[in-house]
């Protein structure tokens, strides 16, 4: 979206002012309300699909195999599909290699819940297609990828846990399905103007942002990766350090509530 | 959740947008049995004839009566005449014509428009409109700084970026449509020109309603300008919108607000003109600077306006001066403006609208 | 059992269906109406799509500038988890995509009043979220809908179908299964009448079929244009009134 000069001062007046003011009043910590539909793919394990106010809008499947983890080490892969882009263009690659550091297994998701048998695992594939996005799509796949992880239901097993002694296949209930319990952690937006710091920015404020965060948030602290993003080509500019720390600090205290907004209802 | 965010979440089944999720499932039962929608078909159709508003869908034989000029949404065919698009049918006149539910903005001549500069071309910008095509200005179509008699020179058009660039807001009419339906603007009025000292927001088109005027003045010194391509300005009220909304005669001493009761005609009245000439024929009129002194108080103003106008375009009611400013009073009830933009709180600011508006017409 | 039955002496199919049903069909419009000019929603069977149409617009280069007519522009996306089987490879560019975006642009070509929009660009962007067989019948009836939700002209309803034969029974609308066990026609049928904008058979079948084969499709091509057309009222009856209500 280009937009003029004098709308562009305009808004960076406001959202530089303080207290600041938002293009549509939210406070600094405010997201803007979201829709979720999980489940609505019967051929895949979970699925979700989460709409935002602008229209933006993300659609995430989780698909399992089972694999033999001592020769497959990288049990979680993350695949990014944006709408009227290439798979090689720019925001596809890095949004890909964000989502596939945030998941990698051990670290974002506990890979022992995955685990079958003393020689099998799930490996966990998760497909993300955005149909339309207006803004930084990151939290938008993130939230997504959070709630189909959350609904996500994976055969029984019924076979033998040990299984280095019998050579077996894992065999699996005919139709009980157990709930994958995983608390993949969830990436905030932050973006940066004059003085001031706001979570989940909206088209025309990342416009005259200058600078965005990327934070990373799980089970009550902020966790790597976090780096900084480029919103814009004509403000960015350096920033005070302690507008990092702010930031750190406002993912901190509302991380829990979005979890919590995902996860229940 | 402390208004950190707010979630809606469904189950299972996908589909079906908010307004539509009851009766949608109910009807979807019925439809493998052909007996009973076909039942279900002909009750719609005889419904339609009540309410006087006849339905069609593409395909549909509209009249086999020759004596029927068609129009836009109809295609004619052995002396048939055919719906092209799904939408109610309007007959005025001898003109035959559908009108589709929805479509993109076209433009009318006459239509006061806000565009957005797409290109700067030869002796002309293109100008998003947000309708089919992108509409032309002309470089003569424009008051230039320097009076609005002078002549256009080469060097104006070596410098038509100084006076318009990619992506700054205008306000035009629509001057004349070409032969494919793009539209000609011109911003020869002192109405007209760059936008500035505020905030954009758009809206469907379809649901601003064409009429005499479409800039208003709103209560908390803010001026609106309701495009009819559905591009809206929200701006800190001029000297300029005072003296417009001013009735003719008295110029200056029009600081209280006055509601459009008085019948504004929009129309410039000649005893402003004059120092507004000079006005004009400075560079002020291409001016990126903003006003310096709007107060955090107007911007806030302007932001719950910019919601309130959301608010009733997501409950698709007709978007007007008079339900803008009701809209605006119903939301005195949030004072917090940020929580205007909650599903909720929209539908209930939508419902005052429409109870206050069913009250006044009973008073009546 | 050693085999699956795909069609029963009793007359009924894998999903218990009869030789002339359809699937359960289901269309909603106007799903996404941030995103684009007219959208929709479709699940026939458990084909699941969504349908996207942006414009008329302003082209975004010149070189797609017709002065006569709009250029239409459609492209597929066959998600990687769209089948049971999550595919390894990324579906864009494949010929077979390739092949069914020529395929539907030709088709809608010819139905789309085109010319009454000259200098415009139509894009369709469609996502296919889940397919189970007869993809290219379904992705005709997600289009028609959402050209329609957008307000483009054209001369008439395109609805799609697959027929396959069985032996010598023609059986309506196939799922996956019976698409991979037997031959399969695909058509696109304009309106109600009998005109067909769009054959495509694929694989062999006898040429005395031919003709039943087209009958079903023509009739369950018919059914489906109906239920469209229901969607679409009850679509338009609830606009209208709440617009006269304003």
């Amino acid at each position: 979206m280009v937009l003029s000069v004098a709308e562009k001062s305009y808004l960076y007046d406001s959202l530089a002012s303080k207290p600041s003011i938002r293009p549509d009043g939210r406070l600094p910590h405010q997201f803007r309300p979201i829709e979720i539909f999980t489940n609505f793919l019967p051929s895949s394990d979970g699925s979700s699909r989460i709409i935002a106010s602008d229209g933006s809008e993300c659609i995430v499947s989780i698909k399992s195999k089972v694999v033999d983890h001592s020769i497959e080490n990288d049990l979680v892969q993350v695949d990014i599909n944006v709408a009227g882009e290439r798979d090689d263009s720019i925001i596809v690659e890095t949004l890909s290699s964000l989502m596939n550091k945030v998941l990698k297994s051990n670290k974002g998701i506990d890979t022992s819940k995955l685990q079958l048998t003393k020689k099998y695992s799930f490996k966990i594939f998760i497909d993300v297609l955005i149909i339309s996005s207006y803004s930084y799509p990151a939290s938008l796949i993130s939230f997504s990828i959070f709630s189909a992880l959350k609904a996500t239901k994976l055969p029984k097993l019924v076979s033998s846990f040990d299984d280095l002694e019998v050579e077996e296949l894992p065999m699996f209930h005919d139709y009980d399905l157990v709930t994958l319990d995983v608390n993949p952690p969830l990436v905030f937006v932050l973006a940066i103007v004059g003085d001031n710091i706001f979570i989940d920015p909206a088209s025309n404020e990342t416009e005259v942002a200058n600078n965005g965060l990327i934070v990373t948030w799980s089970n009550g602290k902020v966790i790597s990766p976090i780096k900084t993003l480029a919103l814009n080509d004509r403000y960015i500019n350096g920033f005070n350090p302690l507008l990092l720390k702010n930031g750190i600090k406002l993912v901190e205290q509302y991380g829990q509530n979005i979890a919590d907004a995902l996860e229940n209802l | 959740m402390s208004g950190v965010i707010s979630v809606v979440k469904r189950h299972g089944d996908f589909q079906y947008s908010v307004d539509s999720t009851n009766i949608q499932n109910d009807e979807d039962e019925d439809i493998s049995m052909s007996d009973v929608d076909i039942a279900d078909r002909k009750l719609s159709k005889d419904n339609d004839n009540e309410s006087g508003l006849q339905i069609v869908t593409p395909g549909e034989l509209v009249t086999d009566d020759p004596i029927w000029m068609r129009g836009h949404g109809t295609y004619f065919l052995d002396n048939m005449t055919y719906s092209s698009v799904a939408g109610a049918v309007s007959r005025v006149n001898r003109l035959l014509s559908v009108i589709p539910l929805k479509s993109r903005y076209s433009p009318e001549t006459g239509d006061h428009i806000v565009g957005r500069v797409a290109e700067v071309g030869n002796k002309r910008w293109r100008v998003d409109i947000g309708g089919k095509q992108h509409a032309i200005l002309m470089l003569g179509s424009v008051n230039l700084p320097g009076g609005i008699l002078r002549r256009k020179s080469e060097s104006d058009e070596l410098q038509m970026r100084s006076f318009l660039k990619e992506g700054d807001l205008l306000n035009a009419e629509v001057q004349s449509l070409f032969q494919d339906g793009s539209a000609s603007l011109h911003t020869r009025s002192l109405k007209y020109g760059k936008l500035r000292n505020g905030m954009f927001c758009q809206v469907p088109s379809s649901l601003i309603v064409r009429s005499k005027n479409h800039t208003h003045n709103l209560p908390g010194n803010i001026t609106v300008v309701l495009g009819v391509n559905g591009f809206i300005w929200l701006r800190k009220t001029s000297q300029m919108d005072l003296v417009r909304d001013a009735p003719p005669g008295g110029s200056t001493g029009a600081t209280s607000s006055q509601r459009s009761t008085a019948g504004p005609t929009g129309a410039v009245s000649l005893n402003p003109s004059i120092t507004r000439l000079e006005e004009e024929s400075s560079w002020q009129i291409y001016s990126d600077e903003n006003d310096p002194t709007i107060s955090s108080n107007i911007r806030k103003t302007i932001c719950r306006y910019a919601n309130v106008i959301k608010a009733l375009a997501f409950c698709e009611i007709g978007i007007t001066q008079e339900r803008v400013i009701s809209a605006y009073e119903a939301s005195m009830a949030y004072p917090n403006v940020g929580s205007l933009i909650e599903r909720e709180t929209m539908e209930s600011i939508g419902h005052d609208v429409l109870n206050v508006e069913k009250m006044r017409g009973n008073a009546n | 059992m050693s085999r699956l039955e795909i069609y029963s002496p009793e007359g009924l199919r894998l999903d218990g269906r009869r030789w002339n049903e359809l699937r359960r069909f289901e269309s909603s419009i106007n799903t996404h109406p941030h995103a684009s000019d007219g959208s929709s929603y479709l699940e026939q069977g458990n084909n699941k799509i969504i349908t996207l149409v942006k414009g008329p617009k302003e082209p975004t280069s010149r070189s797609q500038v017709d002065t006569n007519k709009a250029l239409l522009r459609i492209s597929v996306n066959i998600t990687q988890f769209s089948k049971f089987e999550r595919s390894k490879s990324s579906h864009r560019n494949e010929r077979r995509v390739l092949e069914m975006q020529t395929a539907l642009v030709r088709t809608f070509e010819k139905n789309v009043m085109l010319n009454l929009y000259p200098r415009t660009l139509i894009d369709i962007e469609i996502h296919v979220l889940q397919q189970d067989g007869g993809i290219m019948g379904s992705l005709l009836n997600g289009i028609t809908l959402a050209l329609i939700d957008a307000g483009i002209a054209m001369y008439d309803y395109i609805s799609g179908i697959s027929v396959g034969l069985y032996d010598t029974t023609p059986l309506l609308d196939v799922n996956s299964l019976e698409e991979t066990a037997m031959s399969s026609v695909t058509l696109g049928v304009v309106g109600k009448s009998e005109k067909l904008s769009l054959l495509l058979v694929e694989d062999k079948i006898p040429l005395d079929r031919m003709e039943t084969v087209l009958a079903i499709g023509i009739a369950g091509a018919h059914r489906i244009r109906d239920l469209m057309d229901e969607e679409l009222r009850s679509h338009a009856e609830k606009r209208v009134a709440n617009a006269s209500s304003r």
